[in-house]
């Protein structure tokens, strides 16, 4: 396992590209502010349907709502790519980190639950409108889905518990938080 | 403000939220404050997608069924928000980054009340296309949500003064 974290560690760090424009002043901060933007879609527009499943606003038929999900997968893909950016630039910050690890877990846990939903009760589920009711296998799904999520979310926001970085001791004007000035 | 500053930062709950190694502490109310934040920002953002047209099968009206998760989020996020100015009342008011996002929070809160009475509420706009001040109203929420979500974030990386103690 540490032979793995160190290769991933060396591996990772040698994109210098990314991590010569991710060092670049205030794009560490603009990228966290994407991935947070990235978070939302994906929470809000498959936290919807996730519900529907459930039960919740059952006049809405599923198909019409599913149309809501490319831009939950457009969150999706912001956060990979923004995601990827900090794990290029800082990649013993993470590949050492707890919070990580679980977040790889529950990422991992929700794509699989992704993949079932589409492999195995989509089929089943699209054609519900309006009042219908989807089967209790795909309601589980829905509240795996948010369960995950929120998950993916914590132990995210958990990272800076288990890597606190740190602040000037000298405070400036705006600045000294920054990790890369 | 210099006094209250110091005496909300000497107290004992202030000292524990911002010193504490728990996990419960800081970084809970962190979490919290994300969770509230998505569902606040993104299921708005999913009720204004659909306003501005994207999944029209979606009836308008019953989105108001989502109303209460967003509600909480709001409560979710305005509950720990408040714990964490008590940690740290010095850094957030000294930051015009602060003032900046509380406007675009309380100008989304204020277009949130009027998009779910004006526009969810307005059963003629059930299934058709939404025009005109409907339209502008999930526009400039989403810029409110992002304004806020970008603010938000650019907090933790500025400060002029961290504490008065």
């Amino acid at each position: 396992m540490g032979d793995l974290q160190l290769w991933l560690v060396r591996t990772l760090g040698s994109v210098d590209s990314v991590s010569a424009l991710m060092r670049t002043s205030w794009a560490w901060p603009v990228c966290e502010s994407l991935h947070f933007v990235g978070l939302c879609l994906l929470f809000g527009t498959i936290g919807m349907f996730d519900l529907r499943l459930l039960g919740l606003a059952n006049r809405v038929p599923i198909a019409a709502l599913h149309r809501l999900v490319p831009w939950g997968v457009g969150g999706y893909v912001l956060n990979l790519t923004t995601g990827s950016m900090f794990l290029l630039t800082e990649p013993d910050q993470y590949i050492y980190n707890t919070s990580f690890h679980l977040k790889m877990l529950f990422m991992s846990l929700a794509g699989l639950n992704v993949a079932i939903f589409y492999l195995r009760v989509f089929r089943e589920v699209k054609p519900v409108g309006a009042g219908g009711d989807v089967p209790r296998a795909a309601k589980f799904i829905g509240a795996a889905s948010l369960f995950l999520w929120i998950g993916v979310m914590v132990c995210g926001r958990l990272l800076t518990f288990y890597r606190p970085y740190l602040c000037d001791p000298d405070p400036g004007f705006l600045l000294n938080c920054l990790p890369y000035g | 403000m210099d006094p209250v500053f110091v005496w909300v930062e000497s107290s004992t709950f202030s000292i524990w939220t911002r010193e504490s190694t728990s996990v419960f502490a800081f970084p809970t109310f962190l979490a919290v404050h994300a969770i509230g934040m998505a569902l606040v920002a993104g299921m708005g953002a999913a009720i204004n997608l659909r306003i501005l047209g994207v999944a029209p099968g979606v009836p308008l009206t019953e989105m108001k069924r989502f109303l209460p998760f967003i509600w909480a989020g709001v409560w979710l996020c305005a509950a720990s928000g408040a714990i964490l100015l008590v940690a740290y009342p010095t850094k957030a008011f000294t930051n015009p980054f602060f003032y900046a996002k509380l406007i675009f929070v309380a100008l989304g809160i204020v277009q949130l009340r009027v998009i779910g009475s004006r526009v969810l509420g307005d059963a003629s706009l059930d299934m058709t296309p939404v025009r005109g001040r409907g339209r502008l109203l999930a526009v400039s929420s989403l810029v409110c949500w992002a304004g806020a979500i970008g603010t938000g974030r650019f907090l933790a990386y500025t400060y002029i003064r961290l504490l008065s103690i």
